[in-house]
């Protein structure tokens, strides 16, 4: 029988293509930032890369890379995009709790020294999934470093808001800590 | 440490480097991969070029028949759509899903290249005038505007105007046996008579009027809705070498994943060569026939009963009104357009 079957060579995929000059640039700029939001949520490099791909992807597909908007719907994408992969992940948790350890015990009677405890990776996230999107997408944001103005943009608020809206995000934090 | 050190210090993640051309590379081989293609023009005013597109997508194709009667084509040309008045068809939910994989995400060409080849032969250029006067001259006819505005409804419109915009598509049957095995779903073969056959279509001028968007803005993602779009167009019209519209509507009704309710509406259909379909999800929105300018037009409304549209056909031209509007408010800035 002539029958021949040809396997992509491992490693390298030969239909790669081209991207238009715009989007890798974009990429390029941007993709550092997109993994470090999406890192600030997950704590997790690896999986951060993942919701970037994705990130970059649903973008290609829906707008243009010149667009004017183009970094703030990146910045949202990311925070939103990890927070749902982080609920999922908390979800997985509740079903694999049997097997979970219990987080270190800290003084409850004093709220700072909580926070401080409150470091191991899976107590901080458990917090940041139980937030409300918007409070947790603003300190995802917040701490990896965006600007007040960039925050405005992603998450379509007045930047003159963004103290308040920060600060109220905050509180919910430390309550969820608490 | 204050409270903000603390919030910081907790969320603090360790930096790892990032490769970013090894990112860029797997993200090139994906696109390679699923045959994705980019987007290609950013739209300068996001939401008014949304509408504009929006109305040149509805409003869409070619080839006027003046355009082939200079050609020595017309003889051979058929004309097969020319909508007189507009109904709606409701979707489901898996009809959404199901006729929306092949477009997902793409722009007009992209989609219908799954089933042929789309080609521009004037395409649609949208372009901002800034009086209605202007956008009367620039359409070649006298444009219709709201003579009264509900109360919410302020300010001056901005005008976008559309050229005449024509394009051809070719069908084949082996873009669509390629697509469908992407997708990995079955289609039925292309019939003979429609494989090489050819669509001309033509649409628009057209202008929309739209209020609620401010000369100055500068859109951001998500950014408000228009109060009041209000858009005319000249009718569009389809033309074909040989197929005809009970054809197509046999070839595509036999599609995978058209629901039978789907094709008994389509189907109810009396007069296909001049009625437009207006799909309508059957889950999101309600639809009916009301009396608007004299004749019959489609009132189309969301079930939360914020937004609605109205949608007809008087003297060659396409309407619209569409907003955040009660059906009554919407029926009365449609009636009161002079």
């Amino acid at each position: 029988m002539g029958l021949s079957v040809t396997l992509p060579a491992s490693g390298h995929d030969s239909r790669a293509t081209a991207l238009p000059i715009a989007f890798e640039r974009l990429f390029r700029t941007e993709y550092g930032r997109v993994v470090g939001i999406a890192n600030r949520i997950l704590n997790d490099t690896a999986e951060a890369e993942d919701v970037a791909q994705e990130v970059f992807f649903s973008f290609y597909r829906t707008h243009a890379a010149d667009a004017s908007y183009a970094s703030a719907w990146l910045h949202a994408a990311a925070a939103h995009s990890a927070l749902n992969a982080l609920r999922a992940r908390a979800r997985r948790d509740r079903r694999e709790a049997a097997d979970a350890v219990a987080p270190d015990a800290a003084d409850p009677a004093d709220p700072a020294a909580r926070v401080v405890a409150a470091e191991t990776r899976d107590e901080v996230r458990a917090v940041l999934a139980r937030l409300p999107e918007r409070s947790a997408a603003l300190l995802a944001l917040r701490y990896s470093g965006l600007s007040y103005a960039e925050i405005a943009a992603a998450l379509d608020v007045r930047a003159s808001s963004v103290g308040t809206l920060l600060r109220r995000a905050e509180e919910a934090f430390r309550r969820e800590l608490a | 440490m204050n409270d903000q050190e603390n919030i910081e210090h907790a969320l603090a993640v360790d930096d790892a480097p990032v490769d970013t051309e090894g990112a860029l590379a797997r993200f090139r081989a994906r696109v390679g991969r699923e045959g994705v293609l980019p987007v290609s023009a950013a739209p300068r005013r996001r939401i008014a070029a949304r509408w504009l597109q929006a109305l040149a997508a509805a409003a869409a194709i070619v080839l006027v028949a003046s355009g082939l009667a200079l050609s020595g084509a017309a003889d051979s040309i058929l004309k097969i759509f020319e909508p007189k008045s507009v109904v709606g068809v409701p979707l489901t939910q898996g009809d959404l899903n199901t006729l929306g994989q092949a477009c997902a995400g793409l722009e007009l060409e992209q989609c219908l290249g799954a089933y042929g080849t789309f080609a521009w032969d004037t395409p649609p250029q949208p372009k901002e005038v800034t009086t209605l006067a202007a956008a009367s001259s620039a359409a070649g006819f006298s444009v219709k505007t709201p003579s009264s505005l509900p109360i919410g409804v302020t300010g001056q419109p901005r005008y976008g105007v559309i050229n005449k915009s024509s394009a051809t598509f070719t069908f084949s049957a082996d873009a669509t046996q390629r697509t469908a095995a992407k997708q990995s779903r079955t289609t039925p073969p292309l019939p003979a008579n429609i494989d090489g056959s050819k669509l001309f279509i033509t649409g628009g001028p057209a202008v929309v009027q739209i209020w609620g968007v401010p000369q100055s803005s500068s859109p951001t993602v998500g950014s408000g809705m228009p109060t009041l779009v209000v858009g005319q167009a000249k009718s569009p019209v389809v033309s074909s070498d040989g197929v005809t519209v009970a054809e197509l509507q046999s070839y595509l009704l036999a599609q995978p994943g058209v629901s039978p309710q789907l094709a008994a509406a389509i189907r109810a259909i009396s007069d296909p060569a001049s009625t437009l379909p207006v799909p309508v999800p059957a889950e999101l929105a309600v639809s009916h026939q009301v009396t608007v300018q004299g004749v019959s037009g489609l009132f189309i409304g969301d079930n939360t009963g914020i937004a609605s549209a109205i949608l007809w056909q008087k003297d060659g031209m396409m309407f619209e009104v569409i907003g955040a509007l009660t059906e009554r408010q919407a029926l009365d800035v449609a009636n009161s357009m002079k």
